[in-house]
């Protein structure tokens, strides 16, 4: 069998690789930037079995809010703000995992076609209520979904984060409904947080070499190979890339091969990183699992406004997961080119501190740091935003969303493409599922 | 029974309607609340000698096939194209779109060669999409959810229709939909002008702004005006938008349609699950085996009707349907022409309008104080001059301008007070002197119109424009309600025909056109 070379080893390209490993065919994988032992979201059973790990009560606010993975346990709680809420928790749980289950079934195959009428027929058998959830509620802004169904600013606020999380959008922008929806897809019912899942096994008997690659080499069409900035060639008839689509297409393939229209498309996509990440390790560990400050929906709608003008959010939504003594938090909103890591860390310190032992050391990364180790372009783990106009057959452009590059043996399966981050693993697994069976 | 159909409400969409039921040879009857025919499309003498479109102030979306089977030209409507848009910037230079082919792009090239280059493909690409959303407009809006044979025929056809479209284009349109202007834009264009005058078309009437999702495709909605077959051509009517009325008023008339006006109707009685009279508020009771609404949704089904005779998930829809008017109409008599610093002199960009709109992120900022329940401190305004086009509009050697302003919205935190509203008339005032020094000394009367004047007087629920906001889960077969957009309403013999039902918007007609011909059947 002929050899194939995988560009990038997070897990999209570690699953591809896998499974073309599997398939019979030599596979190396060159590993570009580090990647992070857990990753956020979920893997599916076609991955393999790798456990994510929920904080429970997975949603907690200084206010008195928490949500557990126990749905009439979260009714119980959500009582002491709102009776109201309380009652309709287990119906909005259930509705949205409805949805979540179609968009669960899209994720593991390549997207449908606009106009298929196997996808239409199939969303007809959701039944008349929940086609019309399906076709109202993805284009809503989650504010509007979730003022329809509660009245407590705190839990609007709460779940808002949730869908903006790496997203320059507010959650009064249309299409963040579908946000909450992506970040419910995978975890049981009544839970709106993305679990944690360890990647790491997922480099199991593969070979992975660290290299920077340079360039693809083209003939006639079709990819030959691919060569180092070492000067090394590593030829290969099938060549899988998880970078950015920009990237691939518009710096590592001779130039020459790409249609000018679809490079200009590619460097069209957006890709805007709107948050920072930190560790903080602790003197003890914290009393809580996971600790979201958010404020209301208007509150997450202010901090955005910030970042539109390129500034950092004067209250930024701040979302905090316990790891023993240390805890994992993810601060938003962040331009992509903000550098300064000290006036983040000091707003960081200053919003947590009071819910926090003695922290002993922080340390705060940037989207500038992100793009830096991680090769998130402009900071952003979904590689290409996941906003509806670049989602489904969008992702991350009509051209490209069936994986196959204009360039004969040239594949593209990282975050970019669909599903994106957070179903892990899942465009690795849809683009080698693309392949023709030769 | 001496009418077949009861029309209520003698908005532009109602006359529309009657007009159409009344050739096909139905008696029909508009009742009309105010002593004025034409809803907000309305012209009157607002200051002796001026006279004002006090609502509504462009015509580009009214449909050809209307003007054409209405034979409105005939019935006295007459339209002047508006040929430019001028967008002065604060630091004194200006941005001008001309109809005129290489004027506008002489213009565009001194500020950004790539943009001339960019701007016809653009525009062509536009065109196609306009072209392709056109046959969604002429046609009620099938369910996708439905059962009903003869609603499924309509999906296939509409399924084969997009079928038939290339997939680019479907792809192409998907982006429409789903992006905001501003991103939209910044594919196509690098000048903040441009972008922003541009932009400023996909926020008009809705609160959200140019950054937000779904502006993209209001973008194309105003893009689908088309007056003599030109796209984009957005004009005048003489006379006023009242004059638009008026002319469908006399269509309607001549094929014999009774409207009466100062008859405000109460209530639609429903009687065994079926409309069949309404009551008027000075108690007369009048029937008919056919009523239509003009009203817009929240007005029709829970005021006119009464709750009790709706199933309960349609009243929770109707609930849910979001209005919040955002824009405010300024209306000035003014005692000599506003001299712009960027272009002092009196040319033919007078003619046109102009836009306040000097970059995406001056909207988006007046779209930030809005969000949080203030207007626009620095708002967005379209400007017209109609007495440039039409000297009768005012005395001679005197001016009219009509201000159409953003964001002004209807839930103002304290609600709207006269002392607000003339807070707003100054902001606007003095926003616009920034650009044109001498305005403050040429105004002779100002009037001010707030949604909530808008919704006071016309009667549009939180004064939106639109009878509802033309977002994604508001449009087509989710307007105003899933499985009740084909101007049917759960009530026998009860239908409706404004702006609230697909597609809605503007002083556009094809609600009132679409809804006669379901009613037709």
């Amino acid at each position: 069998m002929s050899d194939v070379v995988v560009i990038g080893a997070a897990p999209d390209e570690l699953v591809a690789a896998r499974l073309l490993q599997q398939a019979g065919h030599r596979v190396t994988v060159l590993q570009e930037h580090a990647v992070p032992d857990r990753l956020e979201g979920w893997a599916p059973a076609q991955i393999g079995r790798l456990p994510s790990k929920r904080p429970d009560p997975w949603l907690r606010t200084p206010d008195g809010l928490e949500l557990f993975a126990d749905v009439k346990r979260s009714a119980q709680s959500l009582r002491r703000l709102s009776g109201h809420d309380a009652d309709r928790w287990p119906q909005f749980c259930e509705r949205m995992a409805r949805l979540a289950s179609l968009l669960e079934e899209v994720y593991l195959q390549a997207p449908p076609r606009l106009i298929d009428l196997r996808f239409a027929l199939r969303v007809r058998r959701l039944g008349r209520s929940g086609m019309e959830d399906l076709m109202r509620v993805l284009p809503m802004p989650a504010a509007e979904l979730l003022g329809e169904w509660f009245e407590s600013d705190i839990l609007k606020g709460a779940l808002g984060a949730f869908a903006v999380r790496d997203l320059q959008q507010g959650p009064r922008s249309a299409g963040t409904a579908f946000r909450l929806l992506h970040a419910h897809v995978g975890s049981p019912r009544g839970i709106f947080r993305p679990g944690t899942v360890d990647v790491t096994p997922l480099r199991a008997g593969l070979t992975i070499r660290e290299a920077q690659v340079a360039r693809i080499d083209v003939r006639g069409g079709a990819a030959t190979g691919v060569t180092l900035t070492n000067g090394e060639m590593l030829p290969a008839a099938l060549i899988v890339a998880g970078a950015h689509p920009a990237r691939v297409l518009g710096q590592l393939v001779e130039p020459g091969w790409i249609d000018p229209d679809l490079l200009r498309a590619a460097r069209h996509i957006r890709s805007r990183g709107v948050a920072a990440r930190a560790r903080l390790e602790l003197e003890r560990t914290p009393e809580w699992p996971a600790l979201t400050l958010a404020g209301t929906a208007d509150d997450v709608e202010r901090a955005y406004d910030a970042v539109k003008y390129g500034r950092i959010s004067e209250r930024p939504v701040i979302d905090a997961v316990a790891d023993g003594a240390a805890v994992d938090v993810q601060l938003q909103f962040v331009p992509h080119t903000a550098a300064d890591t000290a006036d983040i860390q000091a707003r960081l310190v200053k919003v947590l501190q009071p819910h926090l032992p003695p922290i002993r050391s922080v340390s705060v990364r940037t989207p500038v740091d992100l793009e830096r180790s991680y090769g998130w372009p402009q900071g952003q783990p979904h590689h290409a935003e996941l906003s509806l106009d670049q989602a489904l057959w969008m992702r991350p452009l009509p051209e490209l969303s069936g994986y196959r590059t204009p360039v004969n043996g040239l594949w593209l399966c990282g975050p970019a493409m669909h599903p994106g981050a957070g179903v892990i693993g899942a465009a690795g697994h849809n683009c080698v599922r693309a392949m023709p069976r030769s | 029974m001496k009418h077949d159909v009861i029309i209520v409400g003698g908005g532009h969409n109602g006359l529309a309607c009657a007009a159409y039921l009344a050739r096909a040879g139905k008696k029909v009857l508009v009742l009309e609340r105010r002593d004025r025919i034409g809803g907000a499309a309305f012209s009157d003498e607002v200051f002796p000698g001026f006279r004002f479109s006090v609502f509504s102030y462009v015509v580009s979306l009214l449909r050809p096939e209307i003007i054409r089977e209405l034979e409105l030209p005939r019935h006295g409507l007459q339209i002047l194209p508006l040929e430019s848009t001028l967008t002065p910037l604060p630091n004194g230079d200006r941005l001008v779109q001309w109809s005129d082919h290489d004027q506008n792009r002489a213009e565009l090239a001194r500020h950004s060669p790539r943009d001339a280059e960019a701007y016809d493909d653009f525009g062509l690409l536009l065109h196609r999409m306009a072209r392709a959303v056109k046959p969604l407009l002429h046609t009620a809006a099938p369910d996708p959810a439905s059962l009903h044979p003869g609603e499924l025929v309509d999906l296939l056809r509409l399924g084969r229709y997009f079928r038939g479209l290339p997939e680019k284009d479907l792809h192409a349109l998907w982006k429409l939909l789903t992006m905001s202007a501003a991103d939209y834009l910044d594919e196509w264009f690098e000048g903040e002008a441009l972008k922003g005058t541009k932009s400023a078309s996909g926020i008009i009437g809705t609160l959200l702004g140019p950054r937000s999702p779904g502006t993209a495709y209001v973008l194309l909605h105003h893009y689908m005006g088309e007056l003599d077959g030109v796209f984009r051509a957005w004009g005048f009517a003489k006379g006023g938008n009242g004059s638009v009325s008026a002319a469908i008023a006399a269509a309607a008339q001549a094929h014999g349609a009774e409207i009466r006006t100062g008859a405000p109707v109460s209530r639609i009685v429903v009687k065994g699950g079926r409309a069949t009279s309404v009551i008027l508020e000075n108690g007369d009771e009048l029937a008919a085996s056919t009523i239509v609404s003009g009203a817009d949704p929240r007005r029709t089904f829970l005021g006119l009707v009464r709750e009790e005779n709706l199933p309960d998930e349609f009243v929770a829809a109707i609930k849910r349907y979001k209005f919040r008017g955002s824009s405010a109409k300024v209306n000035l008599a003014l005692g000599e022409l506003p001299r712009f610093t960027c272009m002092p002199e009196r040319g033919p960009h007078m003619r046109g309008a102009i836009s306040i709109s000097p970059s995406v992120d001056y909207l988006e900022r007046a779209y930030d104080e809005a969000k949080y329940g203030e207007f626009s401190r620095r708002p967005y305004m379209d400007i017209v001059m109609p007495s440039m086009l039409d000297p009768s509009m005012a005395p001679p050697g005197k001016h009219v301008m009509s201000i159409f302003v953003q964001y002004a919205p209807y839930h103002l935190n304290g609600g709207w007070t006269d002392a607000r509203r003339e807070e707003f008339g100054d902001t606007v005032v003095n926003t616009l002197a920034e650009y044109a020094p001498n305005l403050k000394g040429a105004i002779l009367h100002r009037q001010v119109v707030t949604p909530a004047d808008i919704e006071r007087v016309v009667g549009l629920s939180e004064g939106n424009i639109f009878q509802g906001e033309l977002s994604l889960q508001q449009m087509f077969f989710l307007r105003p309600a899933p499985a009740w957009a084909r101007y049917r309403t759960p009530i026998h013999g009860l239908f409706q025909c404004g702006s609230g039902t697909h597609p809605g918007g503007g002083v556009m007609g094809a609600s009132g056109r679409n809804a006669a011909r379901e009613i037709l059947g």
